[in-house]
């Protein structure tokens, strides 16, 4: 034993500025969220051109994602890590970027995505400037911690941190590995995947960033701040190392689920399937060593709101961590997938899960840190009580809209046609359901807001100085711990496990058998779809876009038209009935990036191309609701008096040519050829009696890519009209392509 | 003769399969190293952690 004691303080600053910031960004991204849910049954809220339903919920996404749940990891994890350590972070400037790097960005994409600056996909819109800036401030995090892991004063790492650890690394490698793209100026960048790549890519980022940017590092503050609440340990240490090595070596590859019945290939998906339902029992092990961590103490639960939420927000992770592998099982995804219920699936884990986990975390600390007494349990009480009824609210009726709408599509009349073709009315049908959506997020915003009065008089009643306890403990004896032998051969050393507890007291090493474990995996699942040429059978009628296409795609992601509409025709007889032939692999060979969307509030689009006239969309654009009355649509005025911006799309051609994209001509005189197609497409417009003078118009590039999309597939097979909806079989070249 | 061409003709679908299996047995192989007996003393130590803000726990 060591005989001198250090004595240091722990850096409580760093702790309540993250706290701050939860409870502000929390209530920006509530307050958002509750704009997009009034934009659905009251199309009036959207406000073009910044605040329309496409570019809000990006924001929303973002916000909840990053800056809500973001800051409450960061407040528990500096809170929690300097404690189990017995030390001190190791650099407080390092602490201080991160915490300023992290607000400027949050700051940088409510700045950016009203003005459609987007990468669009999926939680990771943000344009690469800002995502350099994540991966500097990440790293500067990510040094900060790891030193201060070498300058811990205990030996044994406790399971929170490794929560962390893994999750730090694992955001590093998707932000990185998904945010690859070619920039096309300050605010633009085309992914340097494509289509069926680009979908794969996506989907490992969105679904890992569920898991480690809001599982994993919940549960490390589960499982830190449970027991403190409860004021007893955990109930089995064991079940928490197997819960957190299952999800590190399973999670990695669920991805997939989320392309179930796309042009994804089968075996991909099915592996996706498969790790997603395995996923369910280590989930429901870590739910049931939370909820078991109160055994004894349930007597507690009625008397103290913190354990209220505790309890809640486990349940909640317990809920959706059985929903997910039963939405991953592809018969059921069929239904599910594009609906709302996708979106009461995220939401019983933000709302739930995510949300009361922080909100117990922060009336714990709030006492601790502010150093006085909470202002009112009545009102931590009276918060609870609102957000669990505005979640309840929230997921029935949503879970009700996602099923309802589900079977409507799939609804066939006696004569064997689609019972309501008219997709208008599968949305009217939801428009109750969506206002109880309203009063749901409302109770759950009020709450918020109490909690941040209540947190706010906490705060008011700090002392004048906060008190700096001086800690003290041993330092680390530099010798590790020596394996002791064990008798009985190679089995019994083996089962003593004492090599794990080697690994654990060597971060480092430990840090790299996580990185391993989630490289490794996602490689045998990336490498197969990436590689494998007849993973993207080419179709020779496959063409790149136009100059002025990929002029009108940039429109639409921009407008953030994917946010409602899907471009991937599932082959299920009920789509290929409503829609047309199903969605090949080989017709998005050139979508840097894919805009297969994952939700329909608006039909597909994927065989829009020649459906209607170039003025019709014209009108539709200038006001929705003049062709079909019931539209929720937001209008898009704006793109008939917006011009063209020629120049910049040879910038853009450049960079897709860069990118492999076989521009052939182009590459040299895009504007002009752009300058030609708009004409072609304005007199068109003025010939069948529309507005004149729309030749330079953003409205024409963007219907010159409606007008194309499924048009090349059409060609194939010789048909241009839509008459015969059937999958027809395609000529596929497995050889050249059209590459 | 593209990088594509020659992972298509190593025929490496099956890599999925095998990295199933050999996630299997890291799996198999975890439980088994923390269910083994002889162990629930350091566990008990190490769940006690959270709620010994003060003083570190012994043995380090």
């Amino acid at each position: 034993m060591n005989a001198r004691l250090d004595s240091f303080s722990y850096d409580d600053d760093i702790v309540r500025k993250f706290l701050w910031a939860t409870m502000i960004w929390g209530l920006v991204g509530f307050l958002v969220g509750l704009i997009i849910a009034l934009q659905l049954p009251l199309p009036g809220f959207n406000v073009s051109p910044y605040l329309t339903f496409g570019r809000l919920r990006p924001l929303h996404t973002n916000a909840v994602i990053f800056a809500f749940a973001g800051n409450a990891w960061f407040t528990g994890a500096y809170y929690s890590t300097q404690r189990l350590l017995k030390t001190r972070m190791w650099s407080d400037g390092l602490s201080a970027f991160h915490f300023w790097g992290w607000q400027a960005i949050i700051v940088s994409a409510a700045l950016t995505l009203p003005f459609g600056i987007t990468q669009s996909k999926e939680y990771a819109e943000l344009e690469w400037p800002i995502d350099i800036a994540i991966a500097v401030v990440w790293v500067a995090f990510a040094i900060n911690y790891f030193v201060t892991l070498t300058k811990r004063r205990e030996r044994h790492i406790y399971v929170a941190i490794w929560f962390y650890i893994a999750s730090i690394i694992t955001v590093a490698i998707l932000h990185i590995f998904n945010n690859l793209s070619v920039p096309a100026g300050w605010l633009k960048s085309y992914s340097i995947y494509a289509g069926v790549q680009d979908a794969f890519m996506q989907w490992w980022y969105g679904h890992n960033a569920v898991a480690f940017f809001l599982t994993t590092p919940f549960l490390g503050l589960m499982y830190y701040f449970m027991p403190k609440a409860a004021d007893r340990p955990v109930f089995s240490y064991k079940l928490s190392i197997l819960h957190f090595w299952t999800l590190v070596f399973l999670y990695i590859w669920a991805g997939p689920h989320h392309l179930h019945y796309t042009a994804l290939p089968d075996w991909a998906s099915t592996l996706g399937m498969l790790f997603s339902v395995m996923l369910w029992m280590p989930s429901w092990g870590g739910m049931v060593n939370g909820l078991l961590t109160l055994r004894g103490a349930w007597h507690k639960v009625t008397e103290d709101p913190i354990l209220k939420f505790f309890v809640v927000a486990v349940t909640a992770y317990g809920m959706s961590t059985f929903e997910g592998p039963m939405l991953s099982v592809k018969s059921v995804n069929a239904l599910a997938h594009y609906t709302d219920w996708i979106i009461a699936h995220v939401h019983t884990g933000a709302l739930g899960w995510n949300g009361f986990l922080t909100f117990g975390m922060v009336y714990w600390l709030a006492p601790r840190l502010f150093q006085a007494e909470m202002y009112s349990k009545k009102l931590v009480n009276l918060h609870f009580w609102l957000a669990t009824f505005g979640i309840l609210l929230y997921v029935v009726a949503i879970y009700s809209a996602g099923a309802t709408q589900g079977l409507m599509w799939r609804a066939f009349d006696e004569t064997g046609r689609l019972q309501y073709p008219d997709f208008v009315e599968t949305v009217m049908r939801l428009m109750p359901m969506y206002w109880v959506r309203v009063v749901g997020g409302t109770l759950y915003i009020t709450g918020m807001i109490l909690g941040i009065y209540n947190v706010y008089k906490t705060w008011a009643a700090r002392p004048a100085t906060y008190e700096v306890p001086v800690v003290q403990a041993a330092p680390l004896n530099p010798e590790p711990e020596a394996m002791h032998p064990v008798a009985g051969g190679a089995w019994a050393r083996f089962a003593s496990a004492q090599w794990h507890r080697k690994w654990e007291g060597m971060p480092l090493f430990f840090t790299v058998m996580v990185t391993v474990a989630v490289i490794v995996a996602s490689l045998f699942e990336i490498i197969p779809t990436f590689l494998i040429k007849s993973n993207v059978p080419t179709i020779a009628s496959v063409k790149p876009y136009t100059p002025l296409e990929l002029a009108g795609r940039d429109i639409y992601q921009r407008e953030g038209c994917f946010n409602c509409h899907s471009q991937m025709i599932r082959p299920l007889t009920y789509e290929t009935e409503r829609y047309g032939d199903y969605s090949k692999p080989g017709e998005s060979v050139y979508d840097h990036p894919f805009l297969w969307g994952s939700r329909r509030i608006g039909p597909d689009l994927a065989r829009e191309g020649g459906k209607y006239p170039d003025l019709w969309h014209v009108r539709h654009m200038n006001n929705p609701r003049e062709i079909t009355q019931k539209s929720i649509m937001p209008a898009y005025p704006h793109l008939l008096t917006n011009t063209i911006d020629f120049p910049t799309i040879q910038k853009h051609v450049d960079a897709m040519a860069m990118i492999g994209v076989p521009y052939g001509d182009a590459v040299n005189k895009a504007p002009e050829m752009a300058k030609a197609q708009a004409a072609q497409i304005a007199a068109s417009i003025e010939a069948a009696g529309g507005p004149k003078g729309l030749a330079d118009k953003e409205i024409v590039a963007l219907t010159a890519y409606l007008q194309r999309l499924g048009r090349d597939l059409k060609n194939a097979s010789g048909t241009a009209q839509q008459a015969a909806p059937a999958a027809k079989p395609i000529a596929l070249n497995a050889s050249g392509g059209s590459r | 003769m593209k990088l594509s061409d020659i992972m298509g003709a190593a025929n490496l679908s099956a890599y999925a399969e095998v990295a199933m299996i050999l996630f299997i047995i890291a799996f198999v192989a975890i439980v088994i190293a923390i269910f083994a007996p002889g162990r629930q003393q350091t566990y008990d130590a190490a769940s006690r952690m959270p709620l010994d803000d003060e003083h570190p726990q012994t043995p380090r």
